[in-house]
């Protein structure tokens, strides 16, 4: 089962003769994602290694169902690249590209919601369910399939974990990278809400990072609507205030969105919390005796 | 990118609001082509690092002699460490009101909002008093503004003349893709004309590229980064200080933060953020070892790559001729992923030990600085 994306999922690439998109669509067929084409405006009728190049995301709907696109188009052609396959109808979009306009991005998100499209990212790895389908540029071979669902809005602390979980023979359902920006689509809590009602999923893995009030706001949705476990985390513990850490959205304003407030509120919904990456190892293992 | 104020000030007038009108001098000696008859002024240091009033770096001149005088000492007045290269001098206002003014985006409303309150001048950060009117999905029009007005007080004419500076203001937002375009104050003078007195203005840094009227100008515009993070800046590489010893390399932000706190979590301190980024290939990786190592205070190199995207014989290599230039340099490495046997045999060769587990790499690190 897992969320978003399984084995029948049709996947098309937008951006799919850049460098990135080459790179990475080639990484995802190999996985075993349904790439049914690719999208690049003037290259229409060509092939990408056996993957039908089209001119527009429209045309690609005329050929096949199209459940997700994929976007690794620039950061300034990324709205609408984006904005063209909500138009389109496609009811997924992972846009993996970093640096898109805050301004950009509100434009996305707006036209998002008034259309009912999902939208995974920006700035993300982008969403895997093992063993059945990857988009984005989650390393694969990191992950096992299993039941435990991952939220993240980091890339490499994502991959971190799902490595220390296949090391300790644990998998997971779906991981999900919703993207290190301050404004994203798929968020803390839609995620929380997609690994409830996923009946593969039995527990699930928060993890979290300063700046911004998203996981004070999970924890609040969690209280009243997960009944399966957490597992939290938060990055950032050492992060001076005013200092943006990497991601766009990864900053301490004045006194809000620090680890301290992020943990407390993490454990004052019942979530347990764990203080390195490899502990949540730990934390997963003993919950998982406990559901045994 | 943080703006000066006096070239917000003009971005401000480019689109219609209007300002104080004023002159930047580069030293003292320029208050003498001031007209004398102009006097009195103010004095105003331009500096990026908040607090300049309470610090002094703002003073009011009765003539030329009293401005240069005071000119001279706000030149050589530092401002949390940062020093101003010019002065903006205007001419003294009568304020009837002072209003604070901002639009910006927030992230709990996935858009921007407008912000106001009726007391200017003050901190934002500390006041109670601040209205918000959200604009959903950035569709602006002049009504979300007199929303804005009637909220922190205003009435009459002075409502209609307010919502005209925001449109005004939200234009200024939109065209050079702000972050951040604040008033504060924004003053009513004598005559009900709204006046921006300070002007904030902080470009959006991804944004930048698509503006070519700001092409080149970020380095003038970092004087209050550290020196690390200035030359970070000009390389491309994301870096944070920090007062500790251990100096950090990873790939990604969260894995990097992460890292960080590790170190602190076994009792150690690190000094400094770096993320060398998705698929960094070996120069990229020199020049990451080079900048995190230039600070005297780093005593130990701790590199924690998780070979994604990235391979990890890319960043072997990096090390490798680091070690090679660098040979008393302490380093602990974690490489795992991606091309980590290629590595692994790279490092072998360099005589660098190396592991794939996070949790060893970071308790050696704490214990060699320790020792350092």
């Amino acid at each position: 089962m897992a969320v978003l994306i399984n084995k029948n999922t049709n996947v098309i690439v937008q951006g799919i003769t850049g460098t990135m998109g080459g790179t990475h669509a080639r990484l995802m067929k190999a996985y075993g994602t349904n790439i049914v084409a690719g999208v690049t405006p003037g290259k229409g009728g060509q092939d990408f290694e056996g993957i039908p190049v089209f001119d527009t995301v429209y045309e690609t709907t005329k050929h096949f169902r199209v459940d997700c696109s994929v976007i690794f188009v620039p950061p300034y052609f990324a709205l609408d690249a984006a904005l063209e396959a909500i138009e389109a109808g496609i009811p997924l979009i992972s846009v993996i590209t970093e640096g898109l306009p805050p301004q950009d991005a509100v434009k996305l998100h707006a036209a998002a919601k008034a259309n009912g499209t999902l939208v995974n990212g920006p700035n993300c790895p982008g969403i895997i369910t093992p063993g059945e389908c990857l988009i984005g540029i989650h390393p694969g071979s990191i992950y096992k399939p299993g039941k435990i669902g991952l939220i993240s809005r980091s890339g490499t602390l994502t991959y971190e974990i799902g490595l220390g979980l296949k090391q300790a023979d644990i998998g997971i359902s779906t991981a999900i990278g919703i993207g290190g920006d301050p404004i994203i689509g798929i968020d803390q809590i839609k995620s929380l809400e997609l690994f409830q009602n996923d009946p593969e999923t039995e527990m699930i893995i928060l993890v979290g990072e300063i700046g911004g009030s998203a996981e004070e706001e999970a924890a609040e949705y969690i209280k009243s609507n997960v009944r399966k476990p957490v597992i939290g985390y938060v990055a950032g513990v050492t992060a001076p205030p005013g200092k943006r850490m990497g991601h766009a959205g990864a900053i301490i304003a004045g006194n809000k969105g620090t680890a301290k407030s992020k943990r407390e509120a993490f454990e004052a919904a019942n979530v347990k919390v764990a203080d390195t990456p490899y502990e949540i190892i730990d934390l997963v293992k003993q919950e998982l005796a406990i559901l045994a | 990118m943080r703006l000066f104020e006096f070239e917000a000030k003009e971005l401000f007038r480019e689109l219609g609001i209007p300002t104080p009108v004023g002159q930047t001098i580069k030293c003292a000696e320029e208050v003498f082509s001031i007209p004398a008859k102009s006097f009195p002024k103010t004095l105003k240091t331009q500096v990026l690092s908040g607090g300049r009033g309470k610090a002094g770096g703002i003073k009011f001149a009765d003539n030329q002699e009293d401005a240069y005088h005071k000119a001279q000492a706000i030149f050589k007045l530092p401002i949390k460490g940062e020093l101003p290269k010019t002065i903006l001098v205007e001419p003294k206002v009568t304020i009837k009101k002072e209003i604070y003014l901002a639009i910006l985006i927030d992230r709990a409303y996935k858009g921007p909002i407008l912000m106001a309150s009726a007391e200017g001048g003050i901190e934002i950060e500390t006041s109670e008093n601040i209205q918000i009117v959200p604009v959903p999905g950035a569709n602006y029009s002049n009504f979300y503004a007199r929303e804005l007005a009637a909220k922190v007080g205003l009435q009459g004419i002075q409502l209609i003349k307010f919502a005209a500076i925001v449109d005004k203001l939200w234009q200024v937002w939109t065209k050079f893709d702000c972050d951040l375009a604040e008033i504060n104050p924004l003053i009513i003078d004598g005559d009900d004309n709204f006046i921006a007195l300070d002007g904030k203005v902080t470009l959006n840094e991804d944004s930048i590229g698509r503006h070519p009227r700001f092409a080149g100008q970020l380095v003038n515009h970092l004087s209050d980064l550290g020196d690390r993070e200035f030359r970070g800046k000009m390389c491309g590489l994301n870096i944070v200080e920090l007062e500790g010893n251990i100096g950090i390399l990873c790939n990604g932000a969260g894995l990097t933060m992460a890292t960080m706190d590790l170190v602190l979590h076994k009792g150690g301190k690190p000094s400094n953020f770096l993320d060398v980024g998705g698929g960094a290939n070996k120069d990229h990786v020199k020049r990451a070892l080079d900048l995190v190592s230039s600070s005297d205070d780093v005593k130990v190199l701790l590199v924690n790559i998780l070979g994604g995207i990235t391979a990890c014989d890319e960043v072997a290599a990096a090390l490798a001729y680091y070690k090679e230039i660098r040979p008393d340099a302490k380093m602990v490495v974690r490489l795992v992923g991606n091309n980590e046997d290629k590595a692994k045999a790279i490092m072998d060769k360099a005589g660098i030990p190396m592991t794939n587990i996070l949790e060893k790499a970071v308790e050696e690190a704490v214990s060699l600085a320790a020792k350092a």
